[in-house]
């Protein structure tokens, strides 16, 4: 089974028991399929998660405790004293913050390097975390933040999609559905560069990252409406963009 | 493209920097916010004490009480829109904040207004451009302690709009500034309140979003 990575999304190719491309991560597809339509592209979802899939996103309900997330229980915990809890804030965030940044800068010692920077803000803020308060919109804040200051510094390089490496691509011989779909996932990457910055991070925070819109709108420090309008106008850039592809698997013929 | 979890080995670094620096606990950092505040307060209400206190200084005492009232009520909601961050991480709502920076200096107007009408003969009460100039740099000076003091609070703090939050920031602390001016300064003509007194606010919220937003801001640590 090959994974490949358009829209943010695992999709298994290869795999008999499920069609020949399929989200397969664990975002949220119900939530999508409400705000965006998704399903209108004909991809199904996948109930459950690829097995050994590389993608680390995962569902807000999962770690919950008392409707709050892992991460926020643990950091009130760290707030109120607990040292051995930073150990579990951490790992309730630092998955999907990688993951953010790892596709916001396509280069793994930059990612590990804000993600470093990301908790240890996180952790400086110990004294001042507000009891109750939400963990995931704020880190991902923070590191939205750290990202666009390390841009301004002037260490981005070009974001270059062709030639460019997949560390989770696997060695097995490429099939004609790999192919497909790797060069699926990289017509969306291109069509998602080429959108406006606004455009494409509220879809990214959205589709990649499983924030809600709410959280995103917190993120990018603008309204609901505003992250609505911005995710849904990329989502019409990548119809428009991958039609055929979507006709395709619509007519059942891909 | 697709993304790896981040390794065993940066998780051993993040938690030994973590360690290496440790911070404090939410309540000591309560107890070092607040006394950081009074100091801001203190150092300006010992300038205040300096210049002569609170005093009427021939204005009504009615008036005096009720002027001083408005406006305390004006700083004290602004504070806590402004200051303060709610019960998120990433602050209260950008409008809220821009309310605060944009509408503090005319709720202080307004409130002088209002008191002017109850006493008609305070509105056209003569005053001299020494008058204002005096009372702007008293006033601005009264400002800084709660200027350095509520950046200390905000340090770090916000990743998203620092800059709004410290134009913010600085409209409440002039206003504590103006405040303090208001208390002592006996002149209470609209056109002294608004230039020598309220014009302080603006100026600190222009100066809140140029120079305590990069304190406020999330910064990268080396």
């Amino acid at each position: 089974m090959t994974k490949v990575r358009p829209f943010g999304l695992t999709y298994v190719v290869g795999d008999a028991t499920v069609a020949k491309l399929q989200p397969a991560s664990g975002v949220h597809a119900s939530m999508e399929a409400q705000a965006f339509g998704w399903l209108t592209f004909g991809l199904a979802p996948v109930a459950r998660p690829a097995r050994g899939t590389s993608v680390l996103v995962t569902k807000r309900s999962e770690g919950d405790v008392d409707g709050r997330s892992a991460a926020d229980a643990a950091m009130d915990r760290y707030a109120a004293g607990d040292d051995a809890a930073f150990a579990l804030v951490y790992d309730a965030l630092a998955p999907r913050l990688y993951g953010y940044l790892v596709r916001q800068t396509r280069e793994v010692p930059r990612a590990e390097d804000l993600l470093q920077q990301t908790m240890l803000q996180i952790h400086r803020a110990r004294s001042s975390f507000i009891a109750g308060a939400e963990v995931t919109p704020w880190a991902f804040a923070i590191a939205r933040r750290l990202l666009v200051d390390s841009v301004r510094r002037g260490r981005r390089e070009a974001l270059g999609v062709e030639g460019e490496p997949d560390p989770g691509a696997s060695p097995e011989p490429l099939a004609d559905e790999w192919v497909a779909a790797r060069d699926l996932a990289k017509r969306v990457d291109s069509v998602l560069a080429k959108l406006p910055q606004s455009q494409r991070q509220a879809f990214e925070l959205i589709k990649n990252e499983g924030l809600s819109v709410a959280e995103a709108a917190q993120v990018l420090g603008t309204t609901v409406a505003a992250v609505k309008l911005r995710a849904h106008r990329a989502y019409e850039a990548l119809r428009g963009a991958l039609g055929d592809v979507i006709g395709g698997f619509e007519g059942g013929n891909p | 493209m697709s993304t790896q979890g981040p390794s065993a080995d940066l998780r051993a670094r993040v938690l030994a920097a973590a360690s290496a620096e440790p911070m404090p606990t939410r309540s000591a950092g309560l107890v070092r916010r607040a006394a950081v505040v009074a100091v801001g307060m203190v150092l300006s209400l010992l300038v205040l004490a300096y210049i002569g206190g609170p005093q009427p200084d021939g204005r009504p005492i009615a008036y005096f009480l009720t002027i001083a009232a408005l406006w305390t009520g004006v700083v004290l909601v602004a504070s806590w829109a402004g200051v303060g961050r709610g019960k998120s991480m990433l602050g209260r709502p950008a409008s809220m904040r821009w309310i605060v920076a944009a509408l503090t200096p005319a709720a202080l107007v307004v409130a002088t207004l209002l008191a002017g009408l109850c006493w008609p003969a305070t509105i056209s009460e003569p005053s001299t451009i020494h008058d204002h100039l005096l009372c702007i740099e008293l006033g601005s000076l009264m400002a800084i302690g709660p200027l350095v003091a509520f950046a200390f609070v905000r340090r770090d703090s916000d990743p998203v709009a620092p800059r709004l939050t410290g134009a913010a920031v600085g409209a409440v602390a002039g206003a504590w500034g103006g405040l303090f001016i208001e208390l002592r300064c006996g002149h209470c003509s609209v056109e002294h309140v608004v230039l020598g007194h309220v014009v302080p606010v603006v100026v600190f919220a222009l100066a809140g979003a140029l120079i305590a937003g990069s304190v406020i801001s999330v910064r990268h640590h080396k």
